[in-house]
């Protein structure tokens, strides 16, 4: 078997950069309020497949955003048939899209379902109103209830987005929070503590003193009640912000953590292949114009050293719950993850935040909500 | 040899920024000494920091040659270092001159370190020859400072040269008063040879480079040297003068000023002060020579890497050659492991020392806070010097703890003399005078601490003054305080090299701050982190840092993995300046922060 970074992309990645509005914390590749530039994106994006030069096999595809699903029903069905006509499903397929329940309406819907969409990933954040009016988002919870029923006509594979750690938020509004997702019976959780990123309103917001981030405590208290009450539901936690029912794991993110190739298209979009790491322009306009000209898109690129991607593969496979199989890193780096780790990571096995065995290595339990201390000495 | 008739020797001292070096610059360029494109660059200061901060570190000596009513004179230039810390190396360079040019700026007027310099020459028995600078400025007070160069130093305005350095007017009246006002050196060509080495240097190619005045005698290559104080002695390859650069001469006699190359390698056989003579036909006495300079100020100096010990032994070693002021000795640290214990004339001393390690050695450092040094009174009678609060021992032992003393002198705006005796007052200084120099400007004296002007002393002048204001100061002795040395607990354990000392009553305060500020310092572990100060057994401020409990990054996904990895990358940069003590990681700024304590 090749080196993981060196084998066939199995993965693309598709960026959908609209959105009715930018939601305070949010620092993703997106224009609000600019639906003028939807058709130049179809069209720049049908120019920047084509780069592909002939369709290819993928098992997975992922529309993200923005809100792929700000489309108008029309523009939507035209940016499936797009990709559809570039990426030829191969194996079990998998072809998740996200959405935002604000304006779901059914023939978007339809539209999703009859172009091949198999998982719907739903960015609902929280259920208490005044969470989401804090998090500026546009929905409440009789319309995700609403929005799910209707989903769940079409799709078997639904996928929620939840956010804790919000300023005000107290553990027992998460905890509701946690159990009204549950009530709705999704397939698979993804559970993000708040970050503040530079650019935001809220990073600003922060750095004025009128909006603070909850504390330290609090956050961990909710992550443990996020694992806990989330393993009770009968769901499996396969990596540090992801939880699903056996079997319904997202395999297009599994890639990211395996190391292994992906296409990317789109403002912002990153790719994966032959070892070197791709991200188009950030900015809508630019990619638009870039793309346009024939220019190149690409913003940022770095090729990594062997020894460099070994550690990367080695951070993020940390990620996942079931950690690092050591023959399978070697054969998929050729590096042993011993030497990787000599002298790295004693301390941390001695307070039980890394669990070390003969073939495998991954965080406990209570090393997952510190992640970033170790990982960062495994760089 | 020259006839010591047609001999100068003279320096150039100034207050900073007067325009010592344009000046010495312009003198070098008007003899052809140097080329217009040269003079750009401020040719004598060649240390990069030097240059990098615009100030003369080290005294540099350069031949000129100048031509005056039918005679060929050798002008003997002698840079002098214009800041506070340097006064040791100004007085080393005036020793080597019978003459100064005294620069005052025309805007600026007086300010410290124009008397400060001026008393240093008029001690040294020097020619003065006043002068007004800058005077192609836009705006100049050139009447005002007359009067002020008269007040404060009796200086008669009719003996006052107006000049300009940059723009090169009244450069000749310059040369025509080195050559009229300061004296031709005097000495015998035929006695035995003494000269005075008032600098060395080592270059990598020819070893040690003696820098020495000649009193007497004469010296050529060939001849058999004797270091009187060091007692070795050599065969001189090589004799020349700085031209600004070397340049081989025949011969070295009276009044003249030069160096000598005589291939000696080891680092430690020359000693600025002493004195040169003929191995065959020493002199009698030696030259009066220097006093030892005075380190008051010390700081540790630890390599991150325990393995770069050695690398910074040799590299302080080498740097102790170029500048005899400053001092090291090894010393040991709980905390951090081998170091050394480095001496210094001052601040500003210290940091641009450290720059050089850092710059020219690459070594990564951890500087403990710097700290003064004290004079103890033992309960047996004896007394002893403390350079390390470490060192302190129990109180019990200590009869009287004493404190350097200093006495400074501030010139600033009439308008803010009540604010700075107000910080002299928080500062524990003691009153002594107060003198106009006109109507808007006066001179201030205080005795102070030491302790208390070295760290931030000159930041607060500039701050209370909009910049205008200036200090100097000289260390006039030790003084009984009522000193204490407060301990720093992380996680119940002593940092040695976090103790500081301080005032009984500043005590509390000052713990209180230290203690916040390392709580800043020191990010979040897997546990919690008590910080402590205490005074022997007894606890004064206390704060703690709670344990990490959260730290992980919640989306990676494919657009994240490049953005993440380099946040990771830059945290894990950060750790590197961490020294693990005990299970607890403190960053290299913590060390420091004790000085950031002051006034809150
Ligand atoms: N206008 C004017 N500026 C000068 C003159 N001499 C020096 N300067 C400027 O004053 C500053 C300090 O000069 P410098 O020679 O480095 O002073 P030093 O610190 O005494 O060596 C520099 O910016 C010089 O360009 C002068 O005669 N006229
Ligand atoms: S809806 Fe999602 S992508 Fe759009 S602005 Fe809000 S958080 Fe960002
Ligand atoms: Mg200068």
């Amino acid at each position: 078997m090749p080196l993981a970074h060196l084998r066939q992309p199995l993965a693309a990645y598709i960026h959908v950069p609209f959105c009715a509005h930018r939601c305070g914390y949010c620092d993703f590749t997106l224009v609000a309020r600019r639906d003028d530039l939807i058709d130049g994106y179809l069209q720049a994006l049908a120019i920047e497949l084509g780069t592909l030069g002939e369709p290819r096999p993928v098992e997975t595809l992922f529309f993200g955003g923005g809100t792929p699903t700000h489309l108008d029903a029309n523009r939507l069905e035209r940016l499936l048939k797009l990709v559809r006509r570039w990426f030829v499903p191969t194996g079990d397929f998998e072809f998740s899209v996200e959405a935002n329940p604000a304006g779901l309406g059914d023939d978007k819907i339809e539209v999703l379902a009859d172009h091949g969409v198999n998982r719907i990933s739903l960015g609902v954040q929280s259920f208490d109103s005044a969470i989401l009016q804090q998090l500026e988002r546009d929905h409440d919870q009789p319309t995700v209830a609403d929005v799910v029923t209707r989903l769940k006509r079409r799709f078997t594979n639904l996928s929620l987005d939840l956010i804790f750690g919000v300023p005000g938020q107290t553990l027992s509004l998460w905890r509701e929070t946690l159990a009204q997702a549950l009530a709705l019976q999704p397939q698979h959780l993804s559970t993000y503590g708040l970050t503040f990123e530079k650019g935001t309103a809220f990073w600003s917001r922060r750095r004025k003193g009128t909006l603070a981030q909850v504390p330290d405590d609090l956050e961990y208290a909710m992550y443990a009640a996020t694992m806990d009450n989330l393993a009770a539901a009968g769901f499996e936690q396969y990596e540090l912000s992801n939880f699903a029912r056996p079997g319904r794991a997202c395999r297009h993110n599994e890639a990211y953590w395996a190391g292994v190739p992906y296409y990317g298209f789109g403002p912002g979009a990153a790719r994966y292949l032959n070892g070197r790491r791709e991200t188009n322009h950030r900015s809508v306009t630019t990619w638009l114009s870039r793309v346009r000209e024939g220019r190149s898109p690409v913003g940022d690129s770095e090729q990594l050293s062997p020894e460099e991607r070994a550690r990367e593969a080695l951070v993020l496979g940390l990620r996942r719950t079931a950690g690092i199989d050591r023959a399978a890193f070697q054969t998929a780096t050729g590096f042993e993850v011993a030497a990787l780790t000599a002298g790295r990571i004693a301390r941390y096995v001695t307070d039980g935040l890394v669990k070390e065995t003969d073939t495998a290595l991954r965080l406990t339990r209570e090393g997952r909500f510190v992640a970033d201390s170790v990982i960062v000495d495994l760089l | 040899m020259m006839d010591p008739r047609y001999i100068r020797n003279f320096s150039i001292i100034a207050h900073i920024d007067h325009g010592k070096s344009t000046l010495a610059d312009q003198l070098l360029l008007k003899t052809g000494t140097i080329t217009q494109r040269e003079f750009r660059e401020q040719i004598l200061d060649d240390l990069d920091v030097e240059r990098e901060r615009g100030i003369t570190i080290k005294a540099r000596a350069v031949a000129i040659h100048y031509d005056y009513q039918g005679h060929t004179y050798e002008l003997n230039l002698v840079d002098t270092p214009g800041h506070v810390d340097f006064h040791y190396e100004v007085s080393r360079s005036l020793a080597a001159c019978e003459g100064a040019l005294l620069l005052v700026d025309a805007f600026q007027g007086v300010q410290a370190q124009t008397v400060a310099n001026a008393y240093a020459a008029i001690n040294s028995d020097l020619v003065i020859i006043p002068c007004v600078n800058k005077i192609d400025l836009p705006v100049v007070r050139t009447d005002e400072v007359l009067d002020e160069m008269h007040t404060v130093l009796g200086i008669d305005p009719d003996e006052v040269l107006h000049i300009s350095g940059k723009s090169a007017i009244g450069i000749d009246d310059v040369f025509k008063a080195l050559i009229e006002r300061i004296p031709a050196p005097s000495g015998d060509a035929s006695g035995p040879l003494k000269a005075l080495v008032f600098d060395s240097k080592y270059d990598n190619y020819r070893g040690v480079v003696t820098y020495v005045r000649v009193r007497e005698g004469r010296i050529a290559a060939g001849k058999k040297i004797l270091f009187m104080k060091a007692g070795v002695s050599h065969e001189v390859l090589e004799v020349g003068q700085f031209r600004p650069h070397m340049v081989k001469c025949d011969e070295l006699g009276p009044g003249q000023v030069g160096y000598i190359v005589a291939g000696i390698k080891d680092l430690s056989a020359v000693h600025v002060g002493d004195t040169v003579t003929e191995a065959n036909r020493p002199a009698a006495q030696p030259l009066p020579g220097y006093k030892p300079p005075q380190q008051m100020v010390f700081c540790g100096m630890y390599p991150i890497e325990a393995t770069d010990f050695e690398k910074l032994r040799e590299e302080l070693q080498k740097m102790g050659l170029n500048d005899a002021s400053f001092s090291y000795l090894p010393e040991t640290s709980d905390a951090l492991g081998f170091g050394f214990r480095c001496g210094f004339l001052g601040m500003l001393h210290m940091e641009i020392i450290q720059q050089r390690l850092e710059k020219e050695a690459q070594i990564d450092l951890i500087q403990t806070a710097p700290n003064v040094t004290y004079e103890l009174l033992m309960a047996d009678g004896a007394t002893q010097r403390v350079d390390n609060p470490q060192d302190v021992p129990n109180t019990g032992m200590i009869k009287e703890f004493r404190e350097p003393i200093v006495r400074v002198n501030f010139i600033v705006p009439a308008a803010n003399i009540g604010s700075i005796m107000q910080l002299c007052e928080d500062r524990r200084g003691t009153y002594k005078s107060t003198e106009y120099l006109g109507p808007t400007r006066a001179q201030i004296v205080y005795e102070l601490p030491l302790a208390e002007v070295i760290y931030d002393m000159h930041d607060k002048l500039k701050s209370i003054t909009r910049g205008y204001g200036t200090m100097d100061y000289e260390v006039i002795g030790f003084r009984a305080a009522d000193l204490v040395k407060v301990d720093i607990l992380v996680k119940g354990n002593r940092v040695d090299a976090l103790a500081t000392i301080m005032h009984r009553d500043q005590a509390e305060r000052r713990g209180r701050g230290l203690c916040k500020r390392l709580k800043e310092e020191i990010s979040k572990h897997q546990f919690e982190i008590p910080i402590q100060a205490a005074i022997g057994g007894r606890i004064i401020a206390r704060e703690t840092i709670q344990a990490l409990r959260k730290n992980v990054t919640a989306k990676c996904y494919g657009g994240d993995v490049t953005r993440k990895r380099k946040l990771w990358a830059k945290q894990k940069e950060g750790k590197k300046r961490l020294k693990q003590f005990g299970q607890v990681e403190i960053p290299q700024k913590a060390f420091l922060s004790v000085l950031e304590v002051g006034d809150e």
